[in-house]
């Protein structure tokens, strides 16, 4: 790949270069700053000079260099080749170690570290040392190649890669930080704090193809190994020609480095820190101990506060680096980590993207954190009548979430991030995407809503119910409740352990996160069941709901209903109808179960009664399902006005287009969710607008914030569809929606049973922009139901309001 | 090739093995590499058909009369329904048809339903006929066939039908694809372009 560019590399060239792939696999983005393999990389001529260099002129030339200063010799035909490194000890100033490439790996002998290239090798061992005596020493003037224009690369020899001033300050940093580093590979590998590509020792085979080109540093010299570099990372920042200008947020800080420096431990990396110190900042004053080098470079860098669960090991460590004995062993993980991290630009994807996130939801006057604010302003303030329900309540907020979703993708930041994630398939994306935004947006306010939703649930006697019931459900045994007798219950301990995950499944904001922990508990209710179950058992449903409703006999049933409403209407509505859905659905039919648990009354009778409750359920759920869907044509339907210059310029001229053609998939996809209405279902009076299984999983929840809405009522008024989205779900009074029917005043029968089905056909493709639309009245309904009952009505959300109450 | 995923779910009373039909269906399938589900209430397989890729997400409700209210939140958006009976208990061969009414009157529009007569192997103790069960089948449109999770009789050969039954959706490609191609085609664009 890339042979083009290997000797009459050209500036110019680079604006017709093809996408590529560093050795992670990830794409790159343009603009990035550099991470230390790219730099590696870039003088890679200067610490691996080639042929003229022999053994004793290396020996000579590092002699007095500071410790862990280094060069490699011989080229990559020759075998092995050889890592000449100053370690400092007087009897033997500079040693030796072969390096040997078995296959496309390079290891040093005595490591069970491979590499897929040198520059990997390098780089590893310049944060760690692992069987090396030092840690390799990597000249400051590496980290300032950035600022340099890319033709001084061309001079760089082992001169300029040895004679940069050595400061004595740094020598005392790094033997300091030898002194430190106790990891050996038998740590790496038991920890498995490495990243896959580090441990694992044979070569993959992308990473060899690359390979092939990089050995030919041999005797091509410097300006080959520039071609390569450049073909791996841009040098230098300036990628105008790509189309997208001022991609980089402003602000952002390095990525990579700055997580090396979060996640290591202080003193250990405080070389690398001073090293970054000197060449980003010269100013610095240099730091004559430990505790002092470390923390003025660190602060711009932290993204500390991104972590999911913070490692309490290292803020301690911060402010107490003497007491770095009894942390060791996290710090060793964490380093071992960081430098996986460091060297891979192995930062995970979710990390980058919620900082990224976090950025924008902390920018002045961003679109973003502007619609952040108003959502955290107008939730925490509440709305002026307040929501009927708390599920009402919640799905405002998840409408919302939809919105900023939509939001984020539209921002080039998150676009340009995304783009480079090209091995991340879509569905992962969204949820990364949706816990970046449960971290911005659910934070802020979820106290609040657990408190709102506890007064919901007080009113209308949900946790009244739930107490008395456990009272009097507590004693029964699995059996009693419906289980069979082969299953077993989890024994005290476990019973223990679970209580303490439903704590830490309240205290996580993010309903991701909870319905993670929820999985966690399940599996260990399944373990517990077939512990002593014979062999071949299986245990379904059948054995499992019982055996779910014992344990919650036995926990806190009323934080574990706050919870799980919480989670099943904010939970991204993609994600119900996987394996998290489901053992959701359960926890919320369990509750149900007890909630609704009626001691003198017959089963029937309980099943009459809950009907009532279900129906509301089954709306709820299937609403969310649709808004959803739904989500897509709002989009679709905010471009259109858009593009026809009724609505706000979109920013960014490539963005644009790539919303031209997600608004041609939106489109496609309603046709096809149109496609898939039956022409005439068997009991077709009772068709409801519950979409099908299996579109759920395509869904891109969308639309919500409050202006999109408002365009597209206009939108619709202009178009004159209300009538076809009144009617869009024909004939859907159903026996439930009987009762209510009468409730409702002033709408004739017949309106609600109209049926457009000839309309519908004719109407083709841009049915599907009408589906958006009469979807979009209907979740205008949902807030205006209320006014509706109250007669206030609308003669459309009026009609609304019975179809969508009968949906079950 | 586009992948769908089907939502599918068991109904039937308890014990008439609907959890271990699909245990069957899916134990060939375990591949270490992936991840399995954490219990057999909620099991995934995914199968060719044609040019998809159809990814069943089985749904096991509980079967016990005192749980039966609890079954729509099990069976709203499910694609296909597979309801249960076991051959030799004529009463379950009742319920199925009490699981039929409900979805017709409850359940998504145009859910295919199956119905399959399990334990086929003990036809000593056969109460339901083969012809009645599949004459009821026919009445309602539905799949019919006997199976036997303990013989690996015909256990496929539902989720195949199944397959068969549930409508095709345009060349713009299976509810996967189409996610994956909306967001790529902006880097894609990108990228010839730079």
């Amino acid at each position: 790949m890339m042979r083009g560019l290997e000797d009459h590399e050209d500036g110019s060239d680079r604006s017709v270069r093809p996408p590529v792939k560093v050795a992670n696999g990830r794409g790159l983005d343009t603009g990035r700053p550099l991470t230390l393999l790219d730099r590696l990389r870039l003088c890679q001529s200067a610490w691996a000079p080639g042929t003229p260099w022999d053994r004793e002129g290396a020996f000579a030339a590092l002699w007095g260099r500071p410790i862990g200063s280094f060069l490699v010799l011989g080229d990559a035909s020759a075998q092995p080749q050889i890592l000449c490194l100053t370690v400092g000890s007087s009897s033997e100033p500079v040693r030796e170690f072969p390096i040997q490439r078995t296959g496309a790996v390079f290891h040093l002998p005595q490591s069970h570290l491979g590499f897929s290239d040198l520059v990997q090798l390098v780089a590893f061992y310049s944060l760690s040392r692992d069987v090396l005596p030092v840690c390799l020493y990597i000249p400051p003037c590496v980290f300032s190649l950035t600022d340099q224009p890319d033709r001084v690369l061309s001079h760089l020899g082992p001169k300029f890669w040895l004679c940069s001033s050595p400061n004595p300050q740094l020598d005392h940093m790094t033997m300091t930080s030898t002194g430190l580093t106790m990891c050996s590979i038998q740590v790496t590998s038991a920890n498995g704090a490495l990243p896959a590509p580090w441990t694992s020792r044979p070569a993959n085979h992308r990473k060899e193809r690359r390979l092939s080109t990089t050995r030919q540093w041999g005797g091509a010299g410097l300006r080959k190994m520039r071609g390569l570099s450049l073909d791996h990372e841009p040098c230098d920042t300036p990628q105008d020609s790509s189309g997208f200008p001022a991609v980089q947020s402003p602000v952002s800080p390095p990525p990579t480095e700055g997580v090396v420096l979060r996640r290591a431990s202080q003193p250990i990396v405080c070389d690398s820190l001073k090293r970054r110190g000197d060449s980003e900042s010269a100013a610095e004053p240099a730091a004559g101990s430990d505790s002092q080098c470390g923390p003025t470079p660190q602060s711009p860098h932290r993204v500390s506060s991104l972590e999911e669960e913070p490692d309490p090991a290292l803020s301690p460590a911060h402010h107490h680096p003497h007491s770095l004995p009894l942390v060791l062993a996290d710090k060793v993980k964490n380093r071992l980590s960081a430098v996986g991290q460091a060297i891979g630009g192995l930062v995970s994807p979710q990390k980058r993207l919620s900082k990224r996130v976090q950025e924008l939801s902390e920018r002045r006057a961003g679109a973003f954190a502007e619609m952040l604010r108003a959502f955290a302003d107008n939730t925490l303030r509440g709305a002026a009548p307040p929501p009927p329900s708390g599920t009402e309540m919640l799905q405002e907020v998840r409408n919302t979430l939809t919105g900023l979703r939509e939001a984020l993708l539209d921002c080039p930041e998150i676009q340009i991030l995304i783009d480079s994630l090209t091995d991340i398939p879509d569905p992962e994306l969204d949820a990364m995407l949706e816990v970046s935004l449960h971290k911005v947006a659910l934070k802020p306010v979820c106290a609040h809503l657990y408190t709102c939703l506890r007064d919901y649930r007080s009113r209308d006697g949900t946790l009244q119910n739930l107490r008395e019931h456990q009272q009097a459900l507590e004693g029964r045994d699995p059996a009693e409740l419906g289980g069979t007798a082969g299953a077993g219950v989890p024994d005290a301990v476990t019973l223990e352990r679970i209580q303490q995950r439903w704590a830490s499944m309240h205290e996580a904001y993010s309903p991701s996160k909870k319905v993670q922990v929820l999985l966690k508990v399940c599996k260990s209710i399944y373990h517990s069941m077939s512990a002593n179950a014979s062999p071949g058992a299986v245990f379904g449903a059948d054995d499992f709901l019982p055996c779910l409703t014992w344990v919650l006999l036995r926990s806190d049933l009323i934080t574990l209903q706050l919870d799980t409403d919480y989670m099943m209407e904010l939970l991204d509505p993609t994600q119900l109808q996987g394996e998290g859905g489901y053992y959701l659905t359960s926890l919320y039919a369990s509750l149900f179960y007890i909630s609704s648990f009626r001691p003198r009354l017959a089963t029937r009778q309980l099943s009459a009664e809950a009907q009532q409750s279900l129906s509301q359920w089954h709306r709820r759920r299937t609403l969310h399902c649709n808004q959803s869907r739904r989500g897509r044509n709002r989009r679709t339907i905010r471009k259109h006005v858009r593009s026809a210059g009724a609505g706000p310029q979109r920013e960014g001229e490539p963005q644009r287009e790539a919303g031209a053609q997600r608004e041609a998939g939106a489109q496609r996809e309603a046709g096809q969710a149109d496609g898939e209405r039956p022409a005439s279902a068997e009991g077709g009076s009772e068709a409801t607008d519950a979409p099908p299984g299996g579109r759920m999983g395509s869904l891109h929840a969308a639309g919500g914030a409050l202006e999109v809405l408002q365009e597209e009522e206009g939108h619709l008024v202009d178009t004159g569809t209300e009538t076809g989205g009144e009617a869009e779900e024909p004939g859907e009074v159903g026996q439930e929606g009987q009762g209510l029917a009468g409730v409702v005043r002033g709408v004739p029968e017949t309106a609600k049973l109209k049926e457009p089905e000839v309309e519908r056909r004719e109407k083709g493709k841009d049915k599907g922009l009408e589906d958006g639309l009469s979807n979009h009245l209907q979740s205008m309904q949902q807030t205006q139901g209320e006014a509706a009952l109250r007669g206030d009505h609308r003669p459309h959300a009026t009609a609304w309001t019975v179809s969508e109450d009968s949906a079950s | 090739m586009a992948l769908r995923e089907l939502k599918v779910c068991l109904l039937g009373d308890t014990g008439v093995g609907k959890s271990s039909i699909v245990w069957r269906f899916v134990e060939d399938s375990f591949d270490p590499n992936i991840n399995p589900t954490i219990g057999a209430s909620f099991m995934t397989k995914t199968v060719q058909y044609q040019n998809e890729l159809h990814k069943f997400l089985i749904w096991d409700t509980a079967g016990q009369e005192r749980f039966r209210a609890l079954a729509p939140m099990y069976y709203r958006g499910s694609a296909a329904a597979i309801i249960v009976y076991d051959i030799t208990k004529e009463e379950s061969f009742q319920m199925l048809k009490n699981w039929v009414k409900e979805l017709r009157q409850h359940g998504p529009p145009n859910i295919v339903v199956a119905i399959a007569g399990n334990k086929c192997d003990l036809s000593d103790a056969r109460e339901v006929s083969e012809k009645d069960a599949k004459d009821y089948a026919d009445s309602i449109h539905a799949i019919f066939v006997e199976t036997s999770a303990k013989n690996a009789i015909n256990i496929n050969e539902i989720f195949l039908e199944i397959s068969q039954r549930i409508p095709v959706v345009d060349s713009g490609g299976g509810a996967a694809g189409k996610g994956f191609k909306l967001r790529r085609q902006p880097s894609e664009t990108r990228r010839t372009c730079c």
